[in-house]
Parts: C-alpha cells; sequence; structure tokens
C-alpha cells in the first residue's frame, strides 16, 4: 500500500522534531557553558602543571574522592581532562541534566494538563513517549559534536594535543551513558504525575547510583555498584589509558531501550 | 451507526465513582448538549471516552472505535476535535507553532476560516495568551482539520460575549455542514441555544436524556418582582407557578426597615441578592419575635411603606405571565432560566434530596446562568 506509506513517512517524528526544537537553544547554551569549562581547563593547565606538583596533590586527597571522579593521574592534559571536564562535568553534572530533562518529559505535560491535546491527536501513545525521548537527541548530539572541537583546537593551542582517537572516543560512548541516564528519567517521567517529584526521584536515583558505585569500586562489594550507569562508562580509562568499554557502551544502550519500552508500556496502560 | 455511544460506562478513581452505569448515544449530525452541575462527573465521561484514562466498567465508542482498542481510536482521532474544560499548550512556543504541530499530524484544511472567526494572537508566545486567548486557539484545533465528530468540554468558559456568540454561530453551522457535536456545559441557556438534545449528570449517574424544548418546558424560568404595595399570595394563583414564595416588608417613612435590618433595604437598592435577603430578614425577624417582616401576608397593617417580594418558578408561557402581573404597581421584574440545581430539584425531586446538600454547597454552578 504505497499511498498509506507516504502518508505514514510523512507522519513521523513530528513531535520528535518539534520536541528537538525547542532543545536547540538550551543546548546551546549548555554547550557554551561546558565549553568554556574545557576552555578554562585548558588554559590554565599548562600554567598550574609547572607550579603544582599533582601526584603529590593527588596522595594528599582521600582515596574515596579520585575513585569517585576516576582521576588516576593530573600529569598529563589527558588526565587532568578526564577528572576536570569529563569525569565531573560529563559523568556527574551531564548525567543529572538528562535525567531531569527526561523527567520532565511526560509529567511536565501530563501535570500542566497538555498530555489531553496530545492524545487527542492521532498518534499512539508509545511514540509519545518515544519521540519525546528522542528529542534529547538533540542536547546530546550538539554537545558532543561541538565540545570535541573545542578541546581538540584548544589542546593543540596550548601545545599539548591530546589523540584525537581517545578524543572522539570518549564523546562517542558518552551517547550511550547519556542515553542510559535519560532513560531513568523517562521512566520516572512516565511514573510520577508531578514534573518536580519526578526530576527530583530521577536525580536521587541517579546520584545515590554515583555514590555507590564510587564507594564500592575496587572492594569486595564492587557489585553493587553493577546497576550504575557510570560503571560502564569511564572517562579515565578513555584517555589514560586509551581503553574503550565497547561491552560498557553495549550495555548502556541496552539499558537505555528496555527504560524506554518499559517507560512506554507503563505508560500505554495507565491513566493520564 | 452512533457517533459516541456509551455502554454502562463506569469510572473509580479510588473510592470515588466519578461515573456510574452512564449510557446514551449521540446520533451522526446531531448536537448533543451534556449537562451538569460542576463535580457532576462530565469530564471524566469525555476523558474516558477519548481514551485518556481507562473505565472501571462497561465501554464507550467513538465513531464505531471501541475506547478498548487503542489502535482504532487512534485511527478514528484523525476525524475527531477535542476541546479541553481548560486547554493547556506549551507555553514558550507561539501559537502559529502549536497549530503547524497540530496540522502536521491531523491537517488544517480549514485553519485559516477559522482564524478569520477566532482571531488569536498567533505570533505571540502561548505564555503571554489570556484564558479567552487560550481558548480560541482550543477552538481553531478543534476544528480545523474539519472533524466529523467534536467533543467540547465547557467550550465558552473563558470566552467574552462576542466569542461565545461566534462561537454558537460556529456550532451552528458545524451542525448545518453534518458534523456532530457534543459538549459539556453547566449552564442550561447556553445549551438551549444550540443543542438537539441533552443528557444530564448528576452526581456521575445519567439523570435523563432528553430534547432540549422538553427539557426547558419542564424546567421552567425564575421570576422574581418586587411590587410598591401589597400582595396577597392569591394574586399568583395561576396555572404554572410554582414555590412561591412572598415576603412583604414594612419600611419607616424615610425608607429604612422598621426593625433596622438593613436587608430589605439593601433589596430596595439593588435587587441582585434578592434571595438572600429574604432569607436574611425573615430569619432575623423570627429570632427578634417581632413582625415587621411577615412571610406571606400582608394581614398586620403597615406603618410605613410597604415593599412586597415575591418570586416562584414558572412554567407557562411569558404572555399570559404578563398579563397577571399587569394590575401590579411592580418596582422590578426579572425573569429568567431556572438555575440548574433548580431543575433538578424540581423534576428529579427523589434524586435531587439526596443530594439537597451538595447543590446547596455548590450555588455557583448556575448561577451565571444568563451571562
Amino acid at each position: 500500500m504505497a499511498p498509506d506509506g507516504t502518508v505514514e513517512a510523512t507522519t513521523m517524528f513530528e513531535l520528535a522534531r518539534y520536541e528537538g526544537r525547542h532543545r536547540v537553544l538550551g543546548a546551546l547554551a549548555l554547550t557554551a557553558g561546558l565549553g568554556l569549562l574545557a576552555i578554562m581547563d585548558i588554559a590554565l593547565y599548562p600554567s598550574m602543571s609547572a607550579t603544582v606538583n599533582f601526584d603529590d596533590y593527588l596522595k594528599a586527597l582521600p582515596p574515596a574522592v579520585l575513585q569517585a571522579f576516576g582521576i588516576t593521574t593530573m600529569s598529563t592534559i589527558q588526565g587532568f581532562l578526564s577528572a576536570e571536564l569529563y569525569a565531573f562535568g560529563w559523568v556527574l553534572l551531564l548525567g543529572l541534566y538528562l535525567a531531569y530533562s527526561a523527567a520532565g518529559l511526560v509529567a511536565d505535560d501530563v501535570e500542566r494538563g497538555r498530555m489531553d491535546v496530545l492524545l487527542s491527536l492521532p498518534v499512539s501513545r508509545s511514540r509519545v513517549v518515544a519521540e519525546k525521548y528522542l528529542s534529547l537527541l538533540v542536547p546530546i548530539a550538539v554537545l558532543n559534536v561541538v565540545t570535541p572541537v573545542v578541546v581538540y583546537v584548544g589542546t593543540q593551542l596550548v601545545g599539548d594535543p591530546i589523540p584525537i582517537a581517545d578524543l572522539l572516543a570518549v564523546h562517542a560512548l558518552s551517547i550511550p551513558y547519556l542515553l542510559a541516564c535519560a532513560g531513568l528519567g523517562l521512566a520516572a517521567s512516565v511514573v510520577f504525575d508531578r514534573a518536580s517529584v519526578a526530576q527530583r526521584v530521577a536525580m536521587a536515583v541517579l546520584f545515590a547510583l554515583f555514590l555507590v558505585q564510587s564507594m564500592v569500586t575496587g572492594t569486595d562489594y564492587a557489585w553493587l555498584g553493577s546497576p550504575a550507569p557510570m560503571r560502564y562508562y569511564d572517562p579515565t580509562a578513555v584517555l589514560v589509558q586509551g581503553e574503550y568499554d565497547l561491552a560498557g557502551a553495549a550495555i548502556l544502550l541496552v539499558a537505555a531501550l528496555v527504560l524506554v519500552v518499559a517507560s512506554q508500556q507503563w505508560f500505554r496502560r495507565r491513566d493520564v | 451507526m452512533a457517533a459516541l455511544e456509551l455502554t454502562g460506562l463506569r469510572k473509580e478513581y479510588g473510592e470515588v465513582v466519578a461515573n456510574d452505569d452512564v449510557s446514551f448515544a449521540v446520533e451522526p449530525g446531531e448536537v448533543f448538549g451534556y449537562l451538569g452541575p460542576n463535580g457532576a462527573g462530565k469530564t471524566t465521561t469525555i476523558r474516558t471516552v477519548l481514551g485518556f484514562q481507562a473505565p472501571t466498567a462497561g465501554t464507550a465508542t467513538v465513531l464505531g472505535a471501541d475506547v478498548h482498542d487503542e489502535r482504532a481510536l487512534i485511527e478514528v482521532k484523525r476525524r475527531v476535535g477535542y476541546l479541553p474544560a481548560t486547554p493547556a499548550f506549551d507555553e514558550h512556543v507561539t501559537g502559529w507553532e502549536i497549530l503547524d504541530l497540530h496540522a502536521s499530524l491531523k491537517g488544517d484544511d480549514r485553519r485559516e476560516e477559522l482564524l478569520s472567526v477566532f482571531d488569536v494572537p498567533l505570533d505571540r508566545r502561548v505564555r503571554e495568551y489570556s484564558t479567552g486567548n487560550k481558548q480560541k486557539l482550543g477552538i481553531v484545533q478543534a476544528f480545523m482539520h474539519d472533524p466529523e465528530l467534536v467533543v467540547l468540554d465547557e467550550p465558552t468558559s473563558g470566552l467574552d460575549p462576542l466569542m461565545q456568540q461566534r462561537f454558537n454561530e460556529l456550532v451552528r453551522a458545524e451542525k448545518r455542514r453534518g458534523v456532530t457535536v457534543f459538549f459539556s456545559s453547566h449552564v442550561l441557556s447556553e445549551v438551549r441555544q444550540i443543542c438537539d438534545r441533552v443528557a444530564i449528570l448528576r452526581d456521575g449517574r445519567l439523570v435523563t436524556t432528553e430534547r432540549v424544548e422538553t427539557l426547558l418546558r419542564r424546567s421552567g424560568k425564575s421570576v422574581r418582582l418586587r411590587a410598591a404595595d401589597s400582595i396577597s399570595p392569591g394574586a399568583f394563583d395561576f396555572e404554572g407557578v410554582h414555590d412561591l414564595d412572598v415576603r412583604t416588608v414594612e419600611t419607616d417613612g424615610s425608607g429604612e426597615p422598621g426593625g433596622g435590618d438593613g436587608t430589605p433595604r439593601e433589596s430596595q437598592d439593588g435587587g441582585e441578592s434578592t434571595s438572600e435577603a429574604h432569607d436574611g430578614g425573615a430569619s432575623s425577624a423570627e429570632a427578634n419575635g417581632g413582625g415587621e417582616s411577615t412571610p406571606a401576608t400582608d394581614a398586620d397593617g403597615p406603618v410605613g411603606p410597604t415593599v412586597t417580594e415575591c418570586s416562584f418558578t414558572y412554567t407557562g408561557g411569558i404572555n399570559p405571565l404578563l398579563d397577571r402581573l399587569g394590575g401590579l404597581d411592580l418596582v422590578d421584574l426579572t425573569v429568567e432560566e431556572a438555575p440548574l440545581e433548580d431543575v433538578f430539584m424540581r423534576f428529579y425531586g427523589g434524586d435531587a434530596a439526596g443530594g439537597a446538600d451538595e447543590y446547596g454547597a455548590g450555588r455557583d454552578r448556575g448561577g451565571d446562568d444568563d451571562v
């Protein structure tokens, strides 16, 4: 049925496009912020590393802090950036940001009565959930396209270029991680009727997972950290050791998919 | 096939039964009013029928699609328009963007035509919209894809009188084009102007489904009058008068009420809250044990100027009424549609008596009848 197929093709992703368009400005602002953080880190590193002995400094820090932010060394710019920009900016800040944003996707519309108008349109609930989730690809994409360029050019300018393959890998592997964090937020968004509750729950759960994972790494209880998405994305391993955890990325993608499908099913069955 | 058909629809929210065994059918091309006080469960029915929530029991079909069948329901939603009770749209986008999104999903053959009638400030962001503008945007999106069935939840709330009139004209025009319109309201006068039939919901239960003329004939009018002289209740002993209440209010020479009770004077000045003033006057008179404000009698012999205040419900023709009242020295006369709760009280007495408290608590329900 060609005509039907055509109609179907023209009525796909309208919601994702609509939602995504309205995320562009926010994504650019966020990217500018993290870009500035990157530039500051890169610009300050040469003078700091000349005056501060980072390895002595790291020895003075509690091991738990090093563990939490995956810090192994700061004597190279890769080690410094992996701790300052990626472990903090990407894993923690962006992870929480995506969980927070995703938690508003459905709950906010339900809370403010917009979901009725949306569901009066000829769209399935599954599609509403999926397309709203897909709109988060806008900030994820903008951040991961612009930031590596900034970091690469920046490290070139200070005469300490970062290996380009590692840089691309640290960003590429962050995408499954961020998608999984967003999946967690989405699940909260379909379960709770109030956006603020969904957002708080999503961020609290993600942060708790982060803390547990930080505390148990390297102990006999390391298995306790297995639900934490941070376990499967380690920027330091990528940038310092050049190790890419592809299995971890696959696990994160599967987790994201499971969370999205579960959210769709939940939302299909519930009263709005 | 009915455009909308409900069969034993029941919806519970925890312990609360919001809809209980609601059954009726809206025929194609009909303008059907769903009438009931606020809180009766009208929105519950509408939201269940459109699939936003699952019925606890029973079912409904929309253009033949069962509400339990998500696929079928989505398919017919291309041919259904919907206006929620308080339409909400993304605050940070413009009206254009909202309508463009809706157009991309369901079409917009009639967008321009509707916008020429309901001028919405589309270039502005929804955040800046007044309630009326949101309502107009809601009306435009509900009709713009030329639906076969339009479901409207309290469509004229938030509209000014001019827009209400335009809305009524729109509904009449849609009816001529064969569109089925189902809308809820708590305002009888609104329903009577455009509806063919009404279903009345009370406490989640369907009270009746009937043609609007039949309902109006039975519901009658609320008549209030004040006369400068004394009138005996016998003056109103003619057909169509129900629930007669006659009060004679004596005033002293200065126009102040004899007992110092301010309420009769208030009635003389304005009269907007006549019935409350009556109640206040009567109860205070009883409490004082005095006779300066005596219901339904003029036998005491007034001391100063007297006004007689009467109220009754009238179900006869308007000309016979005016003939009867012609001989009286009237100061004021109000004839208006009976408030919805009075309609219930009068004609569904058995049912309504059980819910009398509830109606008392919600006097606003039919109060803005004639606005």
